[in-house]
């Protein structure tokens, strides 16, 4: 025996001989929560690709930190005030817009060939064949057609007016050069199979931002080295490596161990984790608690008789008390929502109504509604009905259990009984909620953009069901003509002002009738290493990646 | 084989220990057992925390806590005299949410290894007897069963409608549906060790001469597996069946870990532990008090099956 | 033998071919397709868009025809693509494999030197101090569970003592050297081992007690015959008849069982591969992996039939 723990001992310390992995000069190892399962831009949608994409190239345009749109492969945003984009009338009588946008003359692919046109037509005829397995296939069916003048110009025809009219967030490019040998347009469904991004990742043609793959093992790691051919400001770091581990408090000892830097807010460590982090690491790490526009809510399924009464959804809103969860639990850094509107939004409205925690109001609006017999401590009505709601969440999800947990205590509180009902998040989204099983609540999050108009998830004709093939994402069933009209309002109004009005309309219908309780929006912990400089977080789903060029070490 | 002792001139059969019978079985099985010290202790351990879990309720009722009543502006409190092991991350009695716990986990742990125990040893007799294809049949079968994969029959049962497959609504709605599902599941798949161990033992067994002497005497099938043979391979048996516990245990918390265990607010050491892997550096505690727990529990269910080993064992030397 | 062998094979063949079944099966039956999980991600895709990626991916066929489809391909060789990756199933599943071996290797190769002079010892020496600081020590080894004793080992040796890697495969951006995935190596298979030596020391112990207490061996003894001989040869022959069942069985589930330790150490094996394909619906990969795992545990088990007979006189094979 003794023998033996002295062999142990000596392997384990000729092992540990080799240096640890301190601070490289010039490099960065970064972790992440989640690989990218292909890294083509328009296969499958998620979001670890498009932030391990956005170090290699940038779509035509996005959102930056302050949420306004702007330019990246373009050199100027297209609008109808400077000319570049004109309303036009389209042969099948519907108003239209044509966009003209030029690429930014210095922009190169890695391997030296430019970015043109050619390759705008390329992504475009890829995009909307309906084989490729484009996730996103709005993006495309929208244009009309796409008329290239020169290398560098070309002009977008939509087919509707919207007032996001010059934004092409999501056309991320494809290079012409090498993709087209891969890509076969009668026999589309193969591409995915055949494609460079996948097969050929570290083939510098592929990309044209200030990172280029160097090295990719799945599931592992992604380590991107500069690209010489970028046009933008030059990449600092000689080496960027992205690090899966999914289990985060396995990346928290990895951070302390020093065997990553930095961890990023979009796939990182849960916001409990990093508030308790910084009570202990308060020097050594910069923090960023950024709320960002993922909306933490619960849909009620309206087509329960209970929850159809607008007192009784009012009601379970007054009696939970949702500052005192953000307080308690979340130290005040994820905001308490109204509404699905960000209160960092331009188009927040600040005088919407607002439901504090009041028992006794929700006492009298559940008297109200008929629930005025107490029995066992729960509230029932003349007939003798409980009241009584499944919470359904994504089981194993601790932040949400914490706050799903305290929810049910505070409802419990003014009689009303909640059963927590929770399943992975396979069957949770794959199944209960996008086929309305879900029987009274089911606790989520929505991500989106700045603006965004909530079109699928509030409008009657987006109520998925079986005839439509469980299409949209109404997963609630609100039916309401006057938000019907008022979303696709929204949609074309072109003047700010005007529309400025009519979301203030809509934030109104909103919080009266409430088809979903609101609880409050995400926020992002980014744990940033004191050396490291020019991360800033966005809080939308277009992340820091898509400025990985400003990253530096101190 | 070079094996050179006989083994025929060293068999005892069950009926011979039977023979002469100093007092009843059942005391000199006790007398055995308490000569085993760690096993006297464990099997006392586990009597306080079966008794804490029993009268949880009571218990919960003298000391005026509730186990799931959230209280936000007690979070984390040390040690006192109101909280004796502090609250937890909802401001939660510790203590009691540990008895609670103790419950859930002292349930799946015991009923599902004795679940597990009865069906691998049907199994196992059957197949060891019986030999040529039954025993091909049953053993290979236990060979796929154990491939298996856990998971996705742990999802598609979650996503069962359990009112569907003709359970009372009672059941059906109940919080503690997630208990029954796992406590089903491991009992499902891990009954494939015990049934292997039987078998193997049955195999040895029934070339014996006792049990061949049973067998020309023209004893029943069933009466030579369940009293000739059974006895004998009592031992692996319980070996087995206290491990088996002990992993079911763990193997509880691992589903928590993966998010299909039990959910809350109903309380389990596993889960108690899983969730407290994120604030492990903060509030190590809440880690340390469900993992001794389990460890205690582990540890005497395991001198337990040693001393019970040791009892059933005829030829236990006195000390 | 050799027609005891042959059948086993051919029953080997029959149980692989029907677990290939039952788990395409279940994956089928598990609610939600890949496509599912987009349409909850992508608020703008249509019911047209939906039914087109179906066909596209061959999601909208029964699952039956699917299955035969599959079988007829896989029977010829061409095991297909992963539906995640977009690249050959054996690209994806054979470096997965071979890590999981060194990982299955490494903490089976340790338990075994370890277990069995420690169970060995422990049965010589009931009740000893030794026995029960094995005992213990066996004890706590099962009694944590895997992801928070992986926790606790990255704690120790890679935050508070700094001397080996907290996670991954190889060092990143290296040559890749032996002892470079060594170091990599060490943490995932030291719990693996802590997790798996107790079972095999515990049963090689309590085999070992049993077999001591034959009169065989008490006439041995009585006989004058070397204690150690006696032991070493005679008793541990017998004694490991139930270790070997477990060893075979623990083996097999190794393969596709660590799922939790490579999660935890982020180290690429095929446990955590399986585990994710089945998540992602990616039939190929994951039946491939799983038919694998399958296969290996009745190898091992035939192993530890054959093995049984040699160790006991009294078990033979028609």
């Amino acid at each position: 025996m003794r023998y033996l723990a002295t062999g142990v001992l000596a392997a384990s310390l000729a092992l540990t001989g080799a240096a640890f992995a301190q601070q490289k000069a010039g490099e960065l190892t970064v972790a992440m929560t989640q690989f990218p399962s292909t890294l083509n831009p328009h296969i499958d949608s998620m979001l670890a690709k498009t932030i391990v994409l956005h170090m290699t190239q940038r779509p035509l345009t996005t959102y930056n930190e302050k949420w306004e749109a702007i330019c990246l492969l373009c050199t100027e945003l297209p609008t109808i005030e400077n000319g570049k984009a004109k309303p036009v009338d389209l042969p099948d009588g519907k108003k239209g817009v044509k966009v003209t946008y030029t690429i930014h003359p210095n922009a190169k692919w890695g391997d030296g060939t430019p970015v043109t046109t050619k390759d705008v037509i390329f992504t475009y005829e890829v995009g909307k064949n309906p084989d490729t397995g484009v996730a996103n296939m709005e993006q495309f069916r929208e244009i009309v057609s796409i008329e290239a003048h020169d290398d560098k110009s070309f002009t977008v025809t939509k087919d509707k007016l919207k007032f996001t009219y010059n934004l092409m967030n999501d056309f991320r490019l494809i290079p012409e050069h090498i993709e087209k040998a891969n890509f076969d347009p009668k026999n589309a469904a193969e591409y995915k199979k055949k494609t460079a991004f996948d097969t050929n990742t570290t083939n510098p043609g592929l990309f044209f931002g200030p990172y280029k793959i160097a090295e990719i093992v799945t599931s592992s790691h992604v380590s991107f080295v500069p690209n010489p051919t970028w046009f933008g400001d030059k990449a600092k770091f000689n080496r960027i490596t992205f690090k899966v581990i999914e289990n985060t408090a396995a990346m928290e000892a990895n951070l302390l161990s020093g065997s990553v830097d930095y961890i990023m807010g979009e796939l990182g460590v849960t916001i409990d984790q990093a508030i308790a982090f910084q009570k202990r690491q308060a020097d050594k790490y910069n923090y960023d608690f950024k709320p960002g526009l993922v909306y933490e809510h619960i849909d009620l399924n309206l087509d329960n008789p209970l929850l159809k009464d607008k007192r009784v959804r009012q009601a379970l809103l007054y009696a939970i008390n949702r500052e005192q969860i953000v307080q308690q639990l979340f130290e005040g850094k994820q905001p308490v929502a109204h509404t699905n509107i960000n209160p960092l939004d331009w188009i927040y409205h600040k005088d919407v109504k607002t439901y504090r925690h009041d028992a006794k109001r929700a006492g009298e609006l559940l008297d109200a509604a008929g629930f005025n017999v107490m029995k066992d401590g729960y509230r029932h009505n003349a007939a003798g009905d409980r009241l009584r709601f499944e919470l359904m969440t994504t089981a194993g999800n601790r932040s949400r259990e914490l706050v799903q947990q305290v929810l049910q205590s505070q409802w419990k509180a003014v009689g009303v009984e909640i059963v927590i009902k929770n399943e992975p998040a396979r069957v949770f989204f794959g199944e209960t909620t996008k086929e309305r099983k879900y029987t009274g609540m089911a606790l989520f999050a929505w991500i989106s953009s700045p603006e965004n108009v909530p079109l699928t998830i509030l409008s009657s004709k987006h109520i998925p069901t079986k005839e439509n093939n469980w299409a949209g994402q109404n997963y609630t069933g609100y039916k309401n003509p006057e938000m019907d009209k008022l979303l696709e309002e929204i949609e074309v109004e072109l003047d700010r002002n005007k529309r400025l009005a009519l979301w203030t309309k809509f934030q109104a219908i909103y919080s009266e009738d409430l088809p979903v309780l609101p609880l409050f929006f995400r926020a992002e912990p980014f744990i940033v290493p004191k050396w490291l400089k020019g991360i800033v977080p966005t809080g939308h789903q277009y992340g820091t990646t898509m400025w990985s060029q400003n990253w530096a070490a101190n | 084989m070079a094996t050179v002792i006989s083994p025929e001139t060293s068999i005892r059969s069950a009926d011979d220990a039977a023979l002469p019978p100093p007092t009843r079985p059942a005391l000199l099985i006790w007398r055995r057992f308490r000569r085993h010290k760690g096993a006297l202790i464990g099997a006392g351990v586990l009597i306080f925390l079966a008794l804490l879990a029993i009268f949880a309720p009571a218990i919960a009722g003298w000391r005026g806590q509730d186990h799931e009543a959230v209280n936000l502006f007690n979070r984390f409190q040390p040690a006192s005299a109101e909280h004796p092991l502090g609250t937890d991350d909802l401001g939660r009695d510790l203590l009691l949410r540990l008895i609670y716990g103790g419950r859930i986990s002292l349930f799946v742990g015991l009923v599902t290894a004795v679940l597990t125990a009865s069906i691998g040893t049907v199994i196992g007799l059957i197949s060891g007897w019986y030999g040529g294809r039954v025993d091909a049949f049953l053993m290979r079968f236990c060979d796929g069963w154990i491939s298996l994969p856990l998971l996705p029959v742990l999802i598609v049962l979650a996503a069962v409608d359990p009112t569907k497959v003709g359970l009372p609504a009672a059941i059906a709605k109940s919080p503690d549906l997630s208990l029954y599902r796992i406590v089903l599941i491991i009992a499902l798949v891990a009954w494939t060790t015990s049934a292997r161990l039987v078998r193997g033992v049955t195999l040895t067994l029934k070339t014996r001469d006792f049990v061949q002497a049973a067998v020309a005497q023209g004893a029943s099938t069933a009466r030579i597996l369940f009293v000739h043979i059974l006895p004998n391979a009592l031992s692996p048996i319980l070996v087995a069946a206290t491990l088996a516990s002990g992993n079911i245990i763990l193997l509880e918390s691992t589903l928590s870990f993966l998010g299909l265990g039990i959910q809350p607010p109903v309380a389990s050491w596993g889960n108690i532990l899983t969730n407290a892997q994120e604030i492990i550096w903060s509030q190590p505690m809440q880690a340390i008090y469900p993992g001794v727990l389990i460890f205690a529990t582990v540890i005497s269910l395991n001198f337990v099956g040693d001393g019970l080993q040791d009892a059933f064992d005829p030829r236990t030397e006195g000390r | 033998m050799t027609r005891f062998l042959s059948l086993r094979f051919l029953q080997a063949l029959i149980v692989v071919l029907v677990m290939s079944f039952v788990v395409y099966g279940l994956i089928g039956l598990m609610p939600g397709d890949p496509i599912d999980i987009m349409l909850s991600g992508d608020p703008n895709m249509t019911a047209a868009d939906a039914a087109r990626l179906r066909a596209l991916y061959g999601v909208d066929k029964p699952i039956i025809e699917r299955y035969f489809e599959w079988l007829r391909n896989a029977v010829g060789g061409d095991f297909g693509y992963s539906r995640q990756h977009n690249q050959p199933v054996l690209h994806i599943l054979l470096p997965r494999l071979v890590n999981t071996l060194y990982l299955m290797m490494g903490a089976f190769l340790i338990s075994v030197i370890v277990a069995i002079p420690a169970g060995v010892y422990a049965a010589r020496h009931p009740r000893s101090l030794v026995d029960q600081a094995i005992n213990l020590f066996c004890f706590a080894g099962i009694s944590v569970p895997v992801f928070f004793l992986a926790l606790l080992l990255i704690i120790l040796f890679a935050v508070q003592l700094g001397i080996l890697p907290a996670s991954g495969t190889r060092t990143v951006g290296a040559q890749s050297s032996f002892t470079d995935q060594l170091r990599y190596l060490a943490l995932p298979v030291l719990t693996l081992t802590i997790a798996n030596i107790a079972q095999v020391t515990r049963y090689v112990r309590s085999g070992m007690i049993e077999v001591l207490r034959e009169d065989y061996i008490r006439t041995a003894r009585a006989k004058g015959a070397d204690e150690n001989r006696v032991v070493w040869k005679h008793a541990l022959r017998n004694a490991l008849i139930p270790t070997v069942t477990i060893m075979a069985l623990e083996c097999g589930t190794l393969l596709s069982g660590a799922l939790i330790t490579e999660t935890m150490f982020a180290y690429l094996g095929m446990g955590k591969l399986i585990f994710d394909s089945i998540l992602a619906n990616d039939y190929n990969v994951a039946l491939v992996g799983l038919l694998f795992a399958c296969s290996v545990t009745l190898l091992l088990n035939l192993i530890a039939d054959v093995l049984y007979a040699a160790l006991d006189p009294r078990i033979s094979y028609r």
